[in-house]
């Protein structure tokens, strides 16, 4: 499991380190690369800029994605991932506080994978945390891009 | 030879005859007569026939032969004048006689000469039947010859022919009947007229009239003849100027008078009247016919009731209402029409309809699409007003026809629009500026609404990570140095913890309470007794230790946005899920029930912790709370949501309660109480 990167794209340290505490909690060990903005997020992915050097065929096992993000939100990242053939199958999870209609419709209809609320109590995160690594490191099967 | 023969002998000289003693003595006198005998007995139009006194032919003379026939020696000393005379005759005569002097007449020759035998001059008329059986009329005159001492001695009967004046008299006797006949004819035309009629001469009086007439005045033939004819009349001197008036004109027609009867009942009658004249032209009266025209002038007055009837109306219309001929001619108008065109009705009856309007062409139209169609609706048009000032109107016109069907005409109505034109003009602005303000204002509330928007995504997110971020660093402090903390340092990270949940709880109430408030809806049938059954399974499945008997309604319905309604049963049904909890055995049942003030609204009863009346209305204010945090955990937001949630649909909320109780919340969905069968009709 440790080659499968995790793409955490996450503007609140307080929400990274939350998130990164309940993986090794859980026993996740995969590599957490951590994205503070939409921008970086899309300049990992395509191995540009910041990480120019990057081989880019190596995507992410998958990607947990904020939506309120500085430069560039996260549904715009969602999108141009959607866009780009590269990115256009990766498992996408959003993971985000909104529980508002209309972002939940619109990370639907542009691709997401699926959509999870960051709940308010730890002890409940740690569980959201727990499902989502064991479902999608271990049962998803992903697609075939990555290799 | 008897004596009476032969002294009648003696007058008859031309006969020969031998005369006797007397008879020289009579010579003389008679000589004296002698011409003027011989004339009468040798005239041929006389017949003269002596007889003695036992009435046996003596003489026979020559007017006699020619007249019957007879050769004087046929008859003399042979028959007697009686035999020669119609038996019928003779014996009638002889019957008549008897009666009229009493005394019994032999029907023979004493029946031709009785009255001469009692001196009485007697001429009569009588058939004689000549020698070959023919007859003919004659008149006879008879005297009887008497001698010196006046004894009868014989008979001289004259005799005319009396054929032609007899028929001269069947003549006139046929005349005379056909006289009376036309007279008889003449009276019944008169009598079986059904006019009075009367006439009267020259001065007025009454000299005839007819049965209709003794009918109208209620007086008799015998009582009116003879009356002047003005006394019968309610206007005597208008009736006298009638009759002067026919004098000098020699006629009048349709001369009205009142005809007053008898007993006072009048009779209004038409009087045609004419001089009449004898056939020498002389003036001999008045005729006059009288109609009985009560009726018609009550029909007539009837008509001109109607008539004025049917003026007033159209005078009370404050439409211009106009009557157009088939030629576009005005035939009618009423004030209305006056007032609009400043025109004198005289001079608009006459004129061209089409010259009052702004488009006389489109006027002219009009009518014409009346005559062609039978009518038009509310036709714009422009009067144009003598001034200049211009009436927009809408025409509403129909033809209208006599009793046969023919088109007459055309009847037009205008209404004045200007003021509604004018009236519509400023609603338009009116509508215009307020469109403006809608448009202002929706403008506003759009932006206000994004505001919201961002502000509730802001809540949503930023609001919640600090306290996500409390809890889970509180919670990584008591994992990673619980030990090294005290117990009551553990417990007050424990109360921080607990208030950020509330806190989080609080933000999701009130991110849900603007939700309510947002959300676009999407009206549809809801099933609420599905909504209800699922929405208290989900209850159940978070509390399994419950025991919660509930009663759903079947087949209850609402038309509504299935998501809010669902809000409204989950706050409900939560609510008495929540205030049940001290229960051991609870109930709760949602249904639907009939209103007085409301109609048919739903319910949902719980027998739980109940609430104090009088505090009611605070239930559904956010953020009140009726229980303690201790007691029944809550953030007094849920019912705000469902007052929302239930505002949206155009209902009403509302709850009866006691404390420890139980409650009842009520809640309707404006105008979709008919989508809600009632009890009965589940039946």
């Amino acid at each position: 499991m440790s080659n499968k990167i995790i793409l955490l794209v996450e503007d609140n340290p307080d929400d990274v380190e939350l998130t990164l505490r309940a993986l090794r909690k859980n026993n996740i060990a995969n590599d957490v690369v951590v994205a503070r903005d939409g921008e970086e997020a899309l300049e990992y992915l395509t191995a540009t800029g910041k990480y120019a050097g990057r081989v880019a065929a190596d995507l992410p096992q998958v990607v947990l994605l904020d939506l309120k993000l500085p430069k560039v939100g996260g549904l715009d990242v969602l999108r141009a991932m959607r866009a780009d053939p590269r990115t256009r199958l990766l498992p996408v999870v959003i993971l985000t506080s909104s529980t508002e209609e209309p972002d939940i419709i619109t990370s639907y209809q542009l691709g997401a994978n699926s959509y999870i609320r960051k709940p308010m109590d730890f002890n409940q995160f740690l569980e959201a945390v727990r499902q989502l690594g064991m479902y999608w490191l271990v049962l998803n099967q992903a697609p075939p891009i990555n290799r | 030879m008897p004596k009476e023969i032969r002294d009648s002998a003696i007058l008859n000289p031309a006969a020969g005859m031998v005369t006797g003693i007397t008879e020289v003595r009579r010579q003389e006198s008679l000589l004296k007569a002698e011409g003027l005998q011989n004339a009468i007995f040798n005239s041929a139009n006389f017949s003269s026939i002596a007889t003695d006194a036992k009435g046996v032919i003596q003489i026979f003379n020559v007017g006699a032969e020619r007249m019957l026939g007879y050769a004087a020696a046929d008859v003399m000393n042979k028959i007697t004048p009686a035999d020669i005379s119609d038996p019928e005759e003779v014996i009638a005569r002889a019957r008549a006689l008897s009666a009229e002097l009493g005394t019994p007449i032999t029907p023979g020759f004493e029946a031709l000469v009785f009255k001469a035998s009692r001196g009485i001059e007697d001429i009569y008329e009588l058939t004689y039947i000549r020698k070959d059986g023919s007859r003919f009329p004659a008149v006879v005159s008879v005297t009887a010859l008497r001698d010196d001492q006046g004894a009868i001695i014989g008979y001289l009967l004259i005799g005319t022919d009396n054929t032609e004046r007899k028929q001269v008299e069947t003549e006139q006797k046929m005349l005379d009947q056909r006289l009376r006949d036309q007279q008889f004819y003449t009276r019944s035309l008169i009598e079986s007229n059904v006019n009075a009629m009367a006439a009267t001469d020259p001065h007025g009086i009454i000299t005839d009239v007819n049965k209709q007439t003794e009918a109208l005045t209620g007086c008799t033939r015998d009582e009116l003849i003879g009356a002047p004819f003005k006394n019968y009349f309610t206007d005597p001197e208008r009736a006298e100027a009638a009759i002067n008036l026919v004098l000098s004109e020699k006629k009048i027609t349709d001369y009205e008078l009142t005809v007053r009867a008898r007993d006072g009942r009048e009779t209004v009658v038409s009087y045609n009247a004419t001089t009449f004249y004898d056939r020498d032209r002389r003036l001999q009266g008045v005729f006059a016919t009288a109609r009985d025209v009560t009726e018609r002038k009550m029909a007539a007055e009837q008509q001109r009731a109607s008539s004025a009837y049917a003026r007033s109306l159209l005078e009370a219309s404050l439409d211009p209402l106009v009557t157009i001929s088939a030629q576009g001619k005005i035939t009618d108008v009423n004030e209305a029409s006056i007032q609009a065109t400043g025109v004198p009705r005289e001079q608009l009856i006459g004129m061209d309809f089409s010259d009052y309007f702004t488009e006389p062409d489109k006027a002219r139209a009009s009518y014409q699409e009346v005559f062609s169609e039978g009518f038009v609706r509310d036709y714009p048009l422009a009067i144009r007003h003598a001034t200049g000032r211009i009436m927009d109107v809408l025409y509403n016109a129909a033809v209208y026809k006599d009793d046969k069907g023919h088109v007459l005409g055309v009847l037009a109505a205008a209404r004045d629009v200007t003021d509604r034109k004018k009236m519509e003009e400023e609603i338009r602005a009116l509508n215009a500026g307020l469109e403006e303000r809608v448009r202002r204002r929706t403008a506003e509330l759009e932006a206000a609404n994004r505001e919201l928007e961002a502000f509730s995504y802001s809540v949503s997110h930023d609001l919640r990570s600090p306290l996500r971020s409390i809890d889970g660093f509180s919670q990584a402090f008591l994992e990673d140095f619980g030990s090294s903390v005290p117990e009551e340092g553990r417990e007050d990270l424990e109360r921080v913890r607990r208030a950020t949940q509330r806190m989080g709880q609080l933000i999701d109430d009130m991110l849900l309470l603007s939700r309510v408030t947002r959300r676009e809806m999407h009206v549809q049938e809801t099933d609420m007794s599905a909504l209800a059954a699922e929405v208290a399974e989900e209850l159940a499945r978070e509390s399994p230790q419950r025991d919660v008997q509930l009663n759903i309604e079947p087949s209850m319905t609402a038309t509504g946005d299935p998501q809010l309604l669902r809000i409204v049963l989950v706050n409900l049904l939560g609510n008495a899920w929540k205030f049940t909890s001290r229960r051991q055995h609870a109930h709760v049942s949602i249904g639907t029930v009939q209103d007085p003030e409301h109609g048919l609204a739903f319910f949902v009863r719980d027998d739980g912790a109940g609430f104090d009346t009088k505090y009611k209305d605070k239930l559904f204010v956010p953020f009140q709370r009726l229980h303690a945090q201790e007691e029944f955990p809550g953030t007094g937001i849920g019912l705000a949501t469902l007052q929302r949630a239930v505002h949206r649909h155009g209902g009403e909320v509302w709850a009866e309660g006691e404390i420890n109780q139980g409650a009842t919340f009520y809640f309707t969905i404006a105008d979709l109480h008919a989508s809600i069968p009632t009890r009965e009709e589940q039946r």
